[in-house]
C-alpha cells in the first residue's frame, strides 16, 4: 500500500517511542498492565500520527487524557512535544455546551412528535417504506457515532469523512501491530 | 425556535450537498470488504452504514486481540533487543 507506508512508518515510530517512554522495558508488568499500555500507547500514537487534523484524533486524545488513572501515561507517551492540555480544555466546554443543547432539541422533539401522532391518519405505503428506511439510517447512523470517538458532536457529514479516515488509520495500526508480532515471534526463535 | 432553526439549517444543509453525501458513502462502501466484491450497485445506505459499524467492531477486536499477543510476545523477550530487531525488520 504505497499511500500508507508513510503512514504506517509514522504510527510505528511514534508508538515505539511511547513504549520506550512507558520505560516498557521495565520486567516488573503483570501481562495485563503491558496489554493496556501497548493498546494505549497504539491508540495515542494513531492519533498523534494525524497531528490534530481529524476530529476523531483529537477527540481520543482527550477522552483518554480524561481518565485520571490513564492521564499520566498519556502525557509519558506524547512527551514534551505535545499541546494536549488546550484540546482537552476545549472539548470538555464543548461537550457541557452540546449536552444541554442536545436536551433542550431531544424535549422539543419529543414533544413536537407526540403533537404530529395525533393527527396522522394511515399514510401510504410508500412513505411508510421510505420512513422505515429512513429510521434506519438513523438508528444506524447513531451506533456509528458511538464507535467513532467524538462522533457524538458531528453532524452526518461530518461523521463520514470522520469514518473514512478513521478506517484507514484503524487498518494501518491493525498492519502494523500484526507484522510486529510476527516479526518478534520470528525473533524470539533460536 | 432554536431548535426549529437548527432544524431547518440541517435540512438545508443535507439538500444542498446530497451529491456529497452519495460521494462519500461510495468512497466508504470501496472501503468495506464485502460489499467491494459483491457487484451490485444498488447498496442502501443503512446497509453500508451496517458494514461499516460491523467492520469498526471487529478491527476494534483485532487491535484487542494483537495488543494482547504482542504483550505475551514481548515479556518472554528481552525489549530492547526486541525493539532494536523489529524496528530493523520493519524499517528496511
Amino acid at each position: 500500500m504505497c499511500p500508507h507506508s508513510s503512514l504506517k512508518q509514522e504510527f510505528l515510530k511514534k508508538w515505539i517511542m511511547g513504549l520506550q517512554r512507558c520505560s516498557f522495558s521495565k520486567k516488573n508488568m503483570s501481562i495485563l498492565e503491558r496489554k493496556k499500555t501497548i493498546k494505549l500507547s497504539a491508540d495515542i500514537a494513531m492519533a498523534s500520527a494525524r497531528n490534530g487534523t481529524t476530529r476523531w484524533s483529537r477527540a481520543l486524545i482527550s477522552n483518554a487524557s480524561k481518565d485520571g488513572s490513564d492521564n499520566r501515561l498519556v502525557q509519558q507517551i506524547l512527551g514534551p512535544e505535545s499541546n494536549t492540555p488546550v484540546a482537552a480544555i476545549t472539548n470538555k466546554a464543548r461537550t457541557r455546551r452540546a449536552l444541554v443543547c442536545k436536551k433542550i432539541v431531544k424535549r422539543s422533539r419529543r414533544q413536537i412528535r407526540r403533537r404530529r401522532r395525533k393527527c396522522v391518519a394511515a399514510a401510504p405505503v410508500k412513505a411508510v417504506t421510505s420512513s422505515i428506511a429512513k429510521h434506519l439510517v438513523r438508528k444506524r447512523t447513531q451506533v456509528l457515532k458511538t464507535l467513532i470517538p467524538g462522533g457524538e458532536f458531528m453532524d452526518e457529514i461530518c461523521l463520514i469523512e470522520e469514518t473514512l479516515d478513521y478506517i484507514t488509520s484503524l487498518r494501518v495500526q491493525v498492519d502494523v501491530m500484526r507484522s510486529v508480532a510476527s516479526a518478534s515471534v520470528r525473533a524470539s526463535e533460536p | 425556535m432554536s431548535s426549529r432553526r437548527s432544524r431547518q439549517s440541517s435540512a438545508t444543509v443535507s439538500r444542498i450537498s446530497d451529491d456529497q453525501i452519495i460521494e462519500l458513502v461510495s468512497k466508504l462502501r470501496q472501503l468495506l470488504p464485502e460489499i467491494r466484491n459483491r457487484r451490485s450497485d444498488k447498496v442502501s445506505a443503512s446497509k453500508v452504514l451496517q458494514e461499516t459499524c460491523n467492520y469498526i467492531r471487529s478491527l476494534h477486536r483485532e487491535v484487542d486481540d494483537l495488543s494482547e499477543r504482542l504483550s505475551q510476545l514481548l515479556a518472554t523477550i528481552d525489549a530492547d533487543s526486541a525493539e532494536a530487531a523489529i524496528i530493523r525488520s520493519l524499517i528496511m
